[in-house]
């Protein structure tokens, strides 16, 4: 495939350790802080929601569409049940979602993108081959069959956008290892007989990893959209509250038409805030690896845009 | 943010680049035209390939067929102008309408019928299969003149059996599809019938196009009622959103069916909004397969009866479906033609305390975590979920919290459609795949397809329960030959107070037709099948500007 | 020659990628429970002599090798199958349905290229200042609304200004060109714009970043020292620059975008290719979806392809 990325180097910058960069990266970047704090506050919401959602989930509280009240600050969905409460599980489900299926992505295309870069030559062909037909598994016929023989339950779902996430991170890092690699401390480590494995655990991971972390929370935002993207064709985990579903049952259930802005418009933005904050923090970590162009890759997302283009081309 | 406002440029940019754009047409049609919307539509113009309602409210308008329902349910002439049946009752003749055209000007006639309902009978195996369930039990049909159709039976089957199939049996032209047989009858499903579709009625169908809109203009030389306005067109929208949102900004005159939620807004919008009993039952099967292994204690009628008692209708009703719903009690529901909802059943009542006793007395004991033990197994079941109903998702939640109650745990199996049917009757037909299951029934007017739907014949057809019993089936076939309506009517009642007990379905809820109409527009008529149904033209022949 | 290397590379390997993406598509659908046999039988009376009859129609009564086998060579005569709902072939379902999705995608990649090289610019040239964070907020927050969500939105605010819903007024029956292009304009508008809303912060990106790639060099300070005006500069050094990126983007995205207006088409209730796909989904029309999944797959390999060729024939610094 022609995806053209990017391979930076951390820069190194004397003395100071590398696990400081990204903590560095996002300090210097007030909108990336301000993404962070979000993320994590919607995090700590969404595991303690049990605890703090102001009502019970499947409790009709009141009229279906009620109105915005003191009780209920975004008044009530078609079911009459606390937008609130929905809001709060409901984040709880995308997040978890996001995170699981970036976990599986990461683990995939990490190891996939360090194998190639490491070893290049007949393995990097093959491999990078591999990730190029995977580019091509259309995501929704893959998401009906998954649906249809397993059933649409979370586990399949987070499986499914997991195993179609990986490939961006695949070649971003591999484009990486492949330059380290050629580092002369590295070949130095060579020449003195360490093996393999310690080298790329000692010299090779530590470099590697800024970009990871960014790819990593590139990574989330897209699991979210598509989440999202899923649920409202109907192919989402119906005994699941996540904030795809809010959006989906109100388009089901004519909120627009009735006036019922609250059952649609939070849940929209929650989504949009919680994609930003990623796309700040991972794309502060980037500019942090690159500061002069401060391209930030907006990674695949809205079935497989992947517009990776910038300067150079995959380094042969 | 405030930054954000800036994004508003280039989307001002956008607006002031397309303002050429605004206000182009979209205001009230010509006064002769009725805009209707449905989220459903038509999915093809071929009567054996056809599916969904919409293709077959189309068909009642652009097709023969012998007699329609009136207002009150009977049975009205429509091309057939009379009838009567031979002494043995296994012949019936039908005198049709005279100097009828179709809409390409060739003679409209009863050999037409004939020939339909002979190649009906041939390929029922095959390309016909759709029509199988209509012509069952016709030997053959013949024209002996033009108006005149001889129809006759292997049996003699009940009068209002005969012309409740011949309601919904479209006759076809033969010099448009003869020439599309095909091998076995297969060209008969692959002919795509585009429009202008050759037809004859009220309307002729002149416009089609897929997922879009569907145009019917009034047919002048129509032998039957002429329509008062020029043509209606029925345009599929993806939600109900987009289509009530249509409404409300005058580009649609009327929808079909009102989404619970939207009764409210457009009551007040100055819409009629006729919300009036529907034919629609949902439904909570437990697997009564006979032959089934696991959770055999799910075949004892006292533990469906515990289950039956367990479910809160009112609340499904009011929750699900907002107050547009009735409790349902049996498999022919209420607003079934001419009385064969027997009245005498009563809405099973909600009694969690009398649940607890049944359960109790039968010695299922509860367990770890409040979850009874039946017979050395837990009472601990998956509902097999169907996706394409929407209401089952609120519903089950009613449900499990319910039965959670008198020890039994319900576990929510969402599948599509196909793959859950492929489930609950697997393996190869023998319904051992599943224990219980939620899904939806959409009944006729006549009561012979519902009662159909629980006989063994049906395995691995419309089966869904897996119910086989030889008693049951006798009285199926009985109803259909008895000898007069009230005869029938009789055992139709007994059949359902028989199912009322052995509770293949334990019945929930019976959900509304709820349609609205602009003010401007009147005589557009809401029935349990909806306004635009295969009950009689009325609606779009009657409808008119005010 | 080291061009002619590379393109038959390329060439190939889409090749080799298109044939990777049919047997996928096979596989997968194959998989899938519910085949014409469950779907289409379910007719009162329904014989094992249906069942057998239509499994030999669909094909289902071979081996899975001799089913592959078929569909290949079904597929190099362009024949998709046979779709479950209407019985027709899946290619004129298909045809129809791409044709009224070409016009609207059209435009909102028109609205994104033209959003994502002003905001691009704009913030390139304000390098630094409040302006150029405004242009790269914004275009950071429309890029991360779900794009069902946000054509929900502008239904929500343009609503008796704009249709909503259909791709014209079914209802004007036989209407001059220009009143039905004026209708088919006014349908348009809200679907293209959320399109283009949601595809120009990428091009915002990349067209700021070429500029200042170009801005930061030499012989653009030499031009500024002559005295030429920035508009000038701008258009004649540093976009110049930027059209290799944009243009390879342009590439590339067009092969997703079509893709990507099921959800648009599905909100608006346009009948186009990304609908029929969110309709098939829902009745579980496998042969629709294979189609169609089929369709919009060969396009992204087709595009990237285009996008492969783009870039090379531009970019003189490509070293192979």
């Amino acid at each position: 495939m022609s995806d053209v990325t990017f391979f930076v180097e951390a820069p190194t910058e004397g003395g100071k350790s590398r696990r400081g960069f990204v903590v560095r990266a996002i300090r210097h970047q007030p909108a990336a802080i301000a993404g962070l704090v979000f993320l994590v506050a919607m995090t700590i919401t969404a595991i303690l929601a049990p605890w703090i959602a102001p009502y019970p989930l499947h409790q009709q509280v009141g009229p279906v569409f009620g109105h915005p009240s003191w009780q209920h600050l975004l008044g009530l969905d078609d079911g009459g049940i606390d937008m609130v409460t929905l809001l709060i599980w409901g984040s709880r489900t995308s997040l978890v979602v996001g995170f699981a299926a970036t976990f599986v992505s990461m683990v995939i295309g990490g190891t996939i993108g360090v194998v190639a870069g490491y070893f290049g030559g007949g393995t990097d062909n093959v491999l990078m081959r591999i990730t190029d037909y995977f580019l091509v598994i259309p995501d929704v016929p893959l998401m009906i069959v998954v649906a249809a023989i397993w059933g649409p339950s979370l586990f399949h779902i987070i499986i499914v956008i997991g195993i179609l996430l990986w490939t961006s991170t695949a070649r971003v890092i591999r484009a990486q290892v492949k330059s380290v690699r050629e580092r002369v401390y590295v070949k130095r480590a060579r020449a003195l007989g360490a093996g393999h494995t310690r080298i790329v655990l000692k010299h090779v991971l530590p470099q590697v990893a800024p970009l990871l972390i960014a790819s990593t929370v590139l990574t989330v935002a897209v699991a979210i959209f598509d989440e999202t993207a899923l649920a409202f064709l109907g192919l989402g985990d119906p005994s699941r509250v996540s904030l795809g579903s809010i959006i989906e049952s109100a388009f089901q259930r004519a909120a627009i038409s009735t006036g019922a802005w609250w059952a649609i418009v939070p849940p929209g933005v929650l989504v949009t805030l919680l994609i930003l904050a990623c796309s700040l923090v991972g794309g502060a970590i980037e500019d942090a690896l690159n500061p002069r162009l401060r391209v930030a890759h907006l990674s695949a997302r809205m079935f497989r845009i992947r517009p990776l283009v910038g300067r150079g081309q995959d380094a042969v | 943010m405030s930054k954000r406002w800036l994004a508003a440029i280039p989307v001002v940019a956008a607006l002031i680049f397309a303002t050429t754009a605004i206000g182009s047409g979209t205001k009230a049609a010509s006064s002769g035209t009725f805009r209707l919307g449905t989220a459903n539509g038509i999915d093809s113009l071929n009567p054996y390939v056809a599916f969904n309602q919409d293709a077959y409210s189309a068909f009642e308008y652009i097709y023969p067929v012998l007699v329609q329902y009136d207002s009150h349910l009977h049975f009205a002439p429509f091309f057939a102008k009379s009838w009567h049946h031979s002494k043995d009752g296994k012949t019936w003749t039908f005198t049709t309408q005279s100097h009828a055209k179709w809409s390409d000007g060739k003679p409209l006639t009863a050999a037409d019928a004939a020939w339909t309902i002979n190649i009906d009978i041939k390929y029922q195996g095959g390309g016909a299969a759709n029509e199988a369930g209509l012509i069952s039990h016709i030997k053959s049909a013949s024209a002996p003149n033009a108006t005149t159709l001889v129809v006759h039976y292997k049996l003699a089957p009940n009068p209002a059996y005969v012309l409740g199939q011949f309601q919904q049996f479209y006759i076809l032209p033969k010099h448009i599809w003869a020439q599309h047989l095909g091998r076995n009858g297969a060209g008969l499903k692959t002919f795509p019938n585009n429009a202008p579709v050759v037809g004859s009625g009220p309307f002729n169908l002149v416009k089609f196009q897929r997922n879009n809109i569907a145009i019917f203009q009034r047919n002048d030389s129509y032998w039957g009622v002429k329509p008062k306005i020029e043509e209606f067109g029925l345009q599929q929208f993806s939600d109900d959103d987009a289509m009530v949102t249509a409404l409300q900004h005058n580009n649609l005159d009327a929808i079909e069916a009102v989404p619970a939620t939207a009764m409210k807004t457009l009551r007040n919008g100055g819409f009629v909004v006729s919300d009036v009993p529907g034919l629609d039952q949902t439904d909570f099967i437990v697997n009564s397969n006979p032959k089934k292994k696991h959770h055999r204690e799910l075949l004892n009628l006292k533990v469906k009866e515990a289950f039956d008692h367990a479910i809160d209708r009112k609340k499904i009703d009011s929750v699900t479906f907002l107050g547009a719903a009735q409790p349902a009690n049996s498999i022919i529901p209420a607003p079934a033609g001419v009385g064969w909802h027997d009245p005498h059943l009563k809405t099973v009542s909600f009694d969690l305390k009398l649940a607890n006793q049944i359960l109790d007395k039968l010695g299922y004991k509860k367990g770890p975590g409040g979850i009874r033990v039946a017979k050395g197994q837990k009472m601990s079941y998956d509902v097999v979920a169907p996706t394409d109903v929407q209401s089952i998702p609120r519903t089950f939640q009613i449900l499990q919290t319910d039965f959670k109650k008198i020890g039994v745990k319900l576990n929510e199996k969402a599948l599509d459609s196909s793959a859950a049917f492929a489930l609950m009757s697997g393996p190869n037909n023998t319904y051992q795949g599943f224990d219980l299951a939620m899904w939806d029934w959409t009944a006729l007017i006549d009561p012979d397809f519902m009662l159909s739907v629980v006989t063994c014949a049906q395995y691995g057809g419309w089966s869904d329960s897996g119910y086989c019993n030889k008693q049951y089936d006798k009285m199926y076939a009985q109803q259909q030959v008895a000898k007069t309506v009230a005869q029938r009517k009789q055992i139709v009642w007994k059949m359902q107070a028989y199912l009322y007990k052995q509770r293949p379905y334990l019945w929930l809820a019976n959900d509304d037709s709820v349609d609205a109409v602009s003010k401007n527009w009147v005589g557009f008529k809401n029935t349990a099948q909806g306004p635009f149904n295969e009950i009689n033209i009325q609606s779009l022949t009657q409808v008119h500007q005010k | 020659m080291r061009g002619i290397d590379y393109v038959l590379k390329r060439v190939g390997f889409a090749i080799v990628t298109v044939f990777v993406a049919v047997t996928i598509n096979f596989v997968l659908f194959r998989l899938a429970p519910g085949n014409a046999v469950s779907n289409l039988s379910r007719v009162p009376h329904a014989t094992q002599q249906l069942r057998h009859a239509l499994e030999v129609q669909f094909g289902l009564d071979k081996s899975k090798w001799q089913q592959y086998v078929i569909y290949l060579k079904q597929l190099s005569h362009g024949n998709l199958g046979v779709s479950y709902e209407n019985e027709q072939p899946v290619s004129t379902n298909l045809r129809i349905a791409l044709i009224n999705t070409l016009p609207m995608v059209t435009l909102g990649t028109v609205f994104a290229i033209i959003l994502g090289t002003f905001t691009g610019v704009l913030a390139a040239w304000r390098r630094g200042t409040k302006t150029e964070g405004a242009s790269l907020s914004s275009a950071l927050a429309f890029y991360a609304m779900p794009t069902q969500w946000l054509g929900l939105m502008l239904i929500i605010l343009f609503a008796g200004i704009f249709p909503t819903g259909g791709m014209t007024n079914e209802f004007l029956l036989n209407p001059p060109f220009w009143t039905h292009m004026k209708d088919l304009a006014s349908h348009m508008f809200l679907p293209a714009l959320t399109l283009g809303l949601t595809l120009y912060g990428e091009y915002t990106l990349i067209v700021r970043s070429a500029m200042l790639e170009t801005l930061g060099e030499d012989y653009i300070l030499t031009a500024r020292a002559k005295g030429l005006k920035p508009r000038t500069i701008v258009r004649k050094h540093a976009l110049r620059n930027a059209m290799l990126p944009i243009t390879t983007l342009i590439a590339l995205s067009l092969g997703y975008i079509v893709a990507g207006a099921i959800l648009i088409e599905t909100v608006f209730s346009w009948p186009g290719i990304g609908r029929a796909v969110y309709e098939a989904v829902l009745e579980r029309d496998y042969p629709m979806l294979q189609g169609a999944f089929l369709v919009l797959t060969l396009s992204v390999i087709f595009f990237n392809l285009v996008a492969d060729l783009l870039y090379f024939k531009l970019d003189p610094r490509i070293t192979e």
